[in-house]
């Protein structure tokens, strides 16, 4: 779907980014990660066309990025605005028309989009007249006003309420199962977590890490396995015996725990329930991947937490 | 459609319903008629009183004309010839405020001179003006047609009296039609400066409130600049025809409202006055306002037709050419505020434009002049001054190359301010210093 080759580009003699490449399939949600001041916005922008890499190129389905190509990709900027004197429907009418929609698509469109977030009240409303979270709405609907096939969203949780993230992320979910291929740059890991198919980091303009983002856990994880239960710690402790280590422990309450074990010699996961059984209540367990949290933060820093 | 347009449009939507848009529609035409109200009430002297002595050798008033005897002018006449410096030495004639000099060819070239001693305002000139013309009716009726006084207005001529200073009568600085120009002149730098800061402000605030970057997922840089240049443009030409309208409806009342003791036919020496002339002379009333001084200036003098075309012309341009700059400076800035420091030096571009405008009507046939109306950033001034003063005989072809010069420069302009517009629009937070300026332009 989208191909980025090699992009390089600075500014004043800074470097913002640095030879990235990059693959975006078709109907999967991509999330961009990095520290800020990365690269991240810089790349967003390159292939949004809005700036132009000194070296590497853009191909979107194949061909070289062309201003054509943007009337199929919708953006919303890290820090976006609004012309607080236009009503919504004025906002929407310009950003659509700019998109080459017509006039009638626009308003289809944008009654639909309307209707969904249950906001039809608001289209004659001027920005000036609506809360931060309001007009973030009105934002997100501008930028997928001309149905995208490719949607870019810089920073798209930022400023958003807990119910208000969920509602967006479940529009991105059902937007991916529409077939749309989506990227995203964000800070919020649990949501790239929950949402990302793959993942790619940036950090002093430069790609460190790509891939799904299952797979980047797994490849990061380091044998540990948690037991959530119900019983004594000390009976727990006796039946690990020599075959596993105890790593920590969280108490969940008065006889609840969460321990987190790692296995020693040849033994498995498998074995490690089979010691449990009858020594204690188990609730759950799990292999313990790292999560995108940990991975962002060990990458950068380079120190294991 | 052109996203340029879409820019455009949106951008002349916001401007006219801005209050600052409609107050400058209202209040600068008032202001504008209120200029021209007083600099016609500045001629105005005090006196109660005007002594006019109309030298007339040939005879051909009679000794007759038609004015109130008790009236605010007192006219006598001398039927020899008098010349200028015994009129304005000798002690016989020190009671007189003016001569009237007719001689035996206003029959044939309708043309009399009034020489003063101290400007006579507009309701004494039109006075006097209409006087003679009365009185130069009757005499032509007597003397050529058999025709009523009426079906002689009907296809008469008007009598050109040109008001002569005294002290001055060839008339040297007599250059009312060059502050025409000087006013048009003004007026396009006056909307350059105006709308040139509005464009600078809403690059700005595009700039700090971040819209521009979703802007420019769907436009390019130098369309965003053009249609924001354009929309604003529009709005200021939308702004200048109903200036335009207003302005023309406020002459309209001034010269209904500004004479009405003339219209009064109770103000006139019925004696002295035909009954023909007394019946005609209500219909008439209208016709002979027509042909007042303050009246020929705003209709006949001032080539309307070609000043508003050039007026445009240069207009456009000058303010493509000015205002390029300004949006150059909006994208470059890195807050609203930062811009400001440097807004001075294109101020100071218009000031020197305006004195340039000075200095074309005190100079109207100075080497400098004519290299002012070629350059750029004085050639809106300088060239609707020159226009207003007309050209001489095989030099019109210099507003053409004055607007050619200035219409590639804007041209120019446009692509310089373009690359800094795309390379500083983007740039946040910085504080704006002259070597920036210099690095973007070399980044194409």
């Amino acid at each position: 779907m989208l191909q980025l080759t090699s992009i390089t580009k600075s500014f004043f003699q800074k470097i913002a980014v640095d030879d990235v490449s990059l693959s975006l399939y078709e109907g999967e949600i991509f999330g961009l990660l990095g520290p800020n001041g990365a690269g991240k916005t810089t790349l967003i922008r390159i292939i949004n066309r809005i700036i132009e890499p000194e070296k590497g190129e853009v191909r979107y389905r194949g061909e070289l990025m062309k201003g054509r190509h943007l009337a199929e990709i919708g953006y919303l900027p890290e820090e976006r605005g609004l012309y607080k004197t236009m009503t919504v429907y004025d906002h929407a009418m310009f950003l659509g028309r700019l998109r080459r929609m017509s006039k009638d698509d626009v308003n289809r469109s944008l009654n639909a989009w309307l209707e969904k977030f249950e906001i039809t009240s608001w289209k004659n409303k001027r920005i000036e007249e609506l809360s931060k979270g309001m007009a973030q709405k009105v934002q997100f609907i501008c930028a997928v006003l001309h149905e995208p096939k490719l949607l870019i969203l810089d920073e798209p949780f930022s400023g958003f309420d807990p119910v208000n993230v969920e509602l967006i992320q479940n529009e991105l979910k059902s937007m991916k199962k529409a077939g749309k291929t989506i990227l995203l740059s964000s800070h919020n890991m649990k949501s790239v977590e929950e949402i990302c198919d793959r993942a790619a980091l940036i950090h002093q303009s430069k790609k460190i890490i790509e891939g799904s983002v299952l797979q980047l856990r797994e490849d990061r994880k380091d044998g540990r396995y948690a037991i959530k239960f119900k019983g004594n710690m000390l009976a727990f402790t006796h039946a690990l015996w020599t075959g596993f280590e105890l790593l920590e422990k969280e108490e969940l309450a008065k006889d609840r725990f969460v321990a987190y074990v790692a296995m020693r010699g040849e033994n498995n996961f498998q074995d490690l329930l089979k010691t449990l059984i009858g020594q204690i209540e188990i609730e759950a367990a799990w292999e313990v991947l790292p999560s995108m949290q940990q991975i962002f933060i060990e990458t950068v820093t380079g120190k294991n937490i | 459609m052109n996203v340029s347009w879409l820019i455009a449009q949106r951008e002349l939507k916001e401007r006219v319903r801005t209050r600052s848009f409609i107050g400058m529609a209202i209040v600068g035409p008032l202001l504008v008629m209120l200029l021209v109200y007083v600099l016609f009430s500045v001629g105005e002297n005090n006196k109660p009183h005007w002594n006019v002595l109309i030298v007339d050798p040939a005879g051909i008033m009679d000794n007759k004309i038609l004015a109130n005897t008790t009236g605010s002018i007192s006219y006598d006449f001398a039927n020899k010839y008098v010349q200028l410096k015994d009129f304005e030495k000798s002690k016989r004639f020190q009671k007189y405020d003016a001569l009237l000099e007719l001689n035996e060819k206003i029959i044939s070239n309708k043309a009399a001179f009034l020489f003063y001693k101290e400007k006579p305002s507009f309701l004494f000139a039109t006075s006097i003006q209409f006087h003679l013309e009365r009185r130069l009716e009757e005499v032509m009726v007597g003397r050529f047609t058999k025709l009523s006084i009426q079906d002689f207005r009907g296809i008469k001529q008007p009598v050109n009296l040109a008001f002569r200073n005294l002290y001055d009568p060839k008339n040297e600085s007599y250059n009312l039609s060059s502050w025409v120009g000087f006013f048009f002149g003004s007026i396009i730098l006056l909307f350059i400066l105006l709308f040139g800061m509005t464009i600078l402000r809403s690059v700005s605030s595009e700039k700090s409130n971040r819209i521009v970057e979703v802007l420019l997922a769907s436009v390019k840089p130098r369309q965003l600049m053009f249609g924001k240049i354009a929309g604003i443009g529009i709005a200021a030409i939308l702004q200048f025809v109903i200036w335009t309208i207003l302005i023309w409806i406020g002459l309209v009342i001034l010269r209904e409202t500004l004479f009405p003791d003339m219209l009064q036919i109770s103000n006139w020496n019925m004696s002295e006055i035909s009954a023909e002339t007394a019946s005609g002379m209500e219909n008439s009333l209208f016709r002979s306002k027509t042909y007042n001084d303050f009246v020929e200036l705003v209709y006949s003098r001032i080539q309307f037709g070609d000043m508003l075309i050039f007026f445009l012309l240069f207009f456009v341009s000058g303010y493509i050419f000015y205002g390029t700059f300004f949006a150059a400076l909006g994208a470059t800035s890195g807050s609203e505020n930062d811009g400001q420091q440097f807004v001075l030096p294109i101020m100071a571009l218009l000031i020197i434009a305006l004195w340039a405008g000075y200095y074309a009507v005190q100079n109207p046939v100075s080497d400098v002049t004519a290299v002012l109306s070629f350059v750029p950033f004085t050639a809106p001034m300088v060239c609707m001054v020159k226009l207003a003063q007309g050209y001489s005989f095989g030099q019109g072809y210099q507003i053409y190359v004055s607007f050619t010069i200035l219409a590639l420069s804007s041209f120019a302009t446009l692509r310089i301010a373009g690359r800094l517009y795309q390379n500083g629009i983007l740039q946040f937070g910085h504080r704006l210093k002259l070597t920036q300026f210099v690095t973007w332009l070399k980044n194409g």
